[in-house]
């Protein structure tokens, strides 16, 4: 692919006569270089898991931070360009607090997903009179974990702005093995904490370091508690029982 | 000016008129009747016998709307484009507490230049029970069993305390207490046809016609309905939550 | 804001079967502030006449007396009770008096003839317009609610206990969505053999 690079590489949203549009698929590229990250649903919740790549023994683990709260009901995985996921979150918790202001209702998971989506293709030339557009796609993808009326739901979005459902999935640098792994061990009426174990072992199987609590994050959304982000006990017991 | 008898006069624009008229909802433990009467008057004058208040918006919400005719109008519009909207981006009916809160922002929304609007939405609730919401012109709102809004309201409001509220009645000794909310629909809708006839003989901009929505719960019983000449508005998602209509004629003097 | 409102308060008479009501709050307000809650605003005129007055209360309280005046005179000198209808002509020429300067006040009255049996209710407005209904009058800052409620609730030859009832729910639920009105009521339901008056225990906010 590197090697057919060709004009249609530069303009970020010119398509190539074969009908792509490169930077997008650059993009989506970029995810393959971050970190593995995990999502699985059972039927009482869903895990979110990721790996920490704590690049210096100085570095403060704790301040990774690649899983985040949307809203009570709704979190959100990351891997590739961190950075950008900020936008598109910052967007998802604008769009939730506002659907609950104007309809006195939580977000549906599909409905967030859709509107942080809708930011994916907003780059390009802007135009004289508008304002300042993004530059480029944004180079990170999401697993977008929540609950709603139709129960847990786990969503993937990627830089072309498409979305799809799934039961289990892995994204970022060791996702084709971890999704071969997952596809193998997932079945669909699984208890929390046996996805809890499935993640860590997925990710304990894919990272080139020994798996320990302050390389892994995991986090869940459940029926009963909403969105939470495990604490350092909870991580631990999780560990321990792998 | 010149002779000291003239006076400089000011013309005022005055976006607003009040079109009389009056509408109230009750709820039921699994149904909400939202009625309204058909007169419209501009003054003494009557503009039209015929002149609808009370709109279905979904097949659980009912709304009925009072004041000035064309903000009511645009409102009611805007009010089903935006549910139009929501169903577009979230594939599902909204539910009607959402379109309370919706009605509230949008009425806030324009706070210094008000729609000229007394609201009042009716219907079935998530969980089945009937359900009235009601609103001042810039979205103050609340749930509630019954109210009356419009030209007549002081007249019809305190007869609902009584009828729905059961306000200074008490129980006979012995006997349950009272239940807002909870009267079957035949106790309903005669309070509700009684109401407009009394609003109607003591209010000049009340009378002509009455329409009485019942927007009833899933799979309950409308038998009661068939009898009183209910015409039903064909639902968009069958087997769900149905809306009725029943018409009366009022005096026309 | 009007000068009728200024003390609040209000009035309501009802007819029935051979029998007559009529009932009143016991508000006396300064604007939004109440003063008293033992305002009456119904007062005797003969033991089977009652007149109601609601408004300006130094303008209740002076009718009153003159009303009082105007009837001793009337009994003294014609040597027999006034009948209502007649008293409700003297109400209407003693308030048309002051055709350009008004009372602020709009009287009620009920009674029962005592040479016919038949119940009388009427009512005025400030220059004396005499009002003879059939069913019920009202008047004060609820007349609004009093009227609508009143439609709803009254009906035709209702014996004296059940218009006790009617009259009584029609004023306490109307007083009670007025600001101006409440704070206690008292009602008198008139017969040919006697007067029933009862105070009655009504919401006090």
């Amino acid at each position: 692919m590197f090697l057919t690079r060709s004009e249609y590489d530069r303009g970020v949203n010119t398509f190539s006569p074969e009908g792509r549009l490169f930077q997008v698929e650059y993009a989506i590229e970029a995810i393959k270089l971050g970190s593995t990250t995990v999502g699985i649903r059972t039927p009482t919740g869903v895990v979110l898991g990721v790996e920490k790549r704590v690049q210096s023994p100085l570095l403060e683990s704790s301040s990774i931070e690649k899983i985040m709260e949307i809203d009570t009901h709704l979190g959100c995985a990351m891997s590739g360009l961190t950075a950008d996921a900020r936008t598109m979150i910052d967007h998802a918790r604008v769009t939730s607090q506002n659907h609950a202001f104007t309809f006195d209702e939580k977000i549906k998971v599909e409905s967030v997903t859709q509107a942080v989506c809708d930011l994916a293709l907003r780059f390009g030339e802007s135009m004289e009179n508008e304002d300042a557009m993004m530059s480029r796609p944004f180079g990170v993808a999401l697993l977008i974990a929540g609950i709603d009326e139709l129960g847990p739901q786990l969503y993937h979005t990627d830089p072309s702005g498409t979305f799809v459902k799934y039961e289990a999935k892995a994204i970022g640098s060791g996702s084709e093995a971890a999704q071969a792994e997952l596809q193998d061990k997932y079945h669909k009426s699984m208890e929390i904490k046996d996805a809890q174990i499935l993640t860590l072992r997925v990710l304990k199987q894919v990272m080139e370091e020994k798996l320990d609590q302050h390389n892994v994050q995991l986090a869940q959304v459940t029926v009963e508690r909403g969105f939470e982000i495990l604490s350092d006990a909870q991580l631990k017991e999780a560990i321990d029982a792998m | 000016m010149a002779d000291g008898h003239q006076h400089p006069i000011e013309h005022r624009f005055n976006p607003y008129a009040e079109n009389g008229g009056t509408v109230l909802a009750i709820a039921g433990a699994d149904f909400a009747v939202i009625a309204g009467d058909t007169r419209q008057t501009e003054g003494y004058s009557i503009q039209t016998r015929y002149a609808p208040k009370v709109f279905k918006l979904t097949d659980r919400a009912v709304l009925a709307v009072n004041g000035f005719q064309a903000d009511c109008s645009e409102f009611v519009k805007r009010v089903m484009q935006r549910i139009e909207w929501y169903r577009h981006a979230h594939s599902k009916q909204m539910p009607l507490k959402a379109i309370a809160r919706m009605i509230q922002t949008m009425l806030y929304g324009k706070r210094f230049f008000p729609y000229y609007t007394y609201n009042i939405l009716g219907g079935i609730e998530e969980d089945g029970t009937g359900a009235v919401y009601s609103f001042d012109p810039v979205g103050s709102y609340e749930r509630e069993a019954c109210r009356a809004a419009g030209a007549a309201s002081s007249l019809i409001q305190p007869f609902l305390d009584n009828q729905i509220y059961f306000k200074n009645q008490t129980p006979a000794p012995g006997a349950a207490p009272f239940v807002p909310g909870n009267l079957p629909i035949d106790v309903v809708l005669p309070i509700v046809i009684d109401s407009f006839t009394s609003a109607t003989e003591r209010h000049i901009e009340v009378g002509d016609g009455l329409e009485m929505f019942v927007v009833v719960a899933k799979g309950r019983d409308v038998s009661q309905l068939a009898s009183l000449n209910a015409e039903e508005i064909p639902a968009t998602n069958p087997g769900e939550e149905r809306v009725f209509i029943v018409r009366r004629e009022l005096k026309k003097d | 804001m009007s000068i009728m409102d200024y003390n609040g308060g209000s009035v309501l008479a009802m007819k029935g079967k051979n029998c007559v009501a009529i009932a009143s709050d016991l508000r006396l307000g300064n604007q939004a502030m109440t003063v008293a809650m033992n305002f009456e605003k119904v007062f005797p005129v003969t033991d089977c006449l009652y007149l109601g007055l609601a408004g300006l209360a130094s303008d209740v309280i002076t009718l009153r007396e003159r009303f009082r005046y105007r009837v001793n005179m009337y009994t003294i000198k014609e040597e027999r009770q006034i009948e209502p209808a007649t008293f409700a002509q003297l109400v209407s020429s003693t308030l048309y008096e002051k055709r350009f300067g008004p009372y602020f006040v709009e009287p009620v009255i009920a009674g029962i003839s005592k040479k016919t049996g038949e119940p009388f209710i009427a009512a005025t407005d400030v220059i004396g317009c005499l009002n003879f209904a059939k069913d019920f009058v009202v008047c004060g800052t609820a007349s609004d609610k009093l009227f609508g409620v009143a439609e709803g609730l009254w009906e035709p030859d209702l014996e004296p206990e059940d218009l006790f009832e009617t009259i009584s729910q029609t004023l306490m639920n109307a007083v009670d969505r007025d600001a101006f009105s409440g704070w206690g009521a008292i009602v008198h339901v008139i017969t040919p053999e006697k007067v029933i008056t009862r105070t009655l225990k009504a919401r006090m906010d």
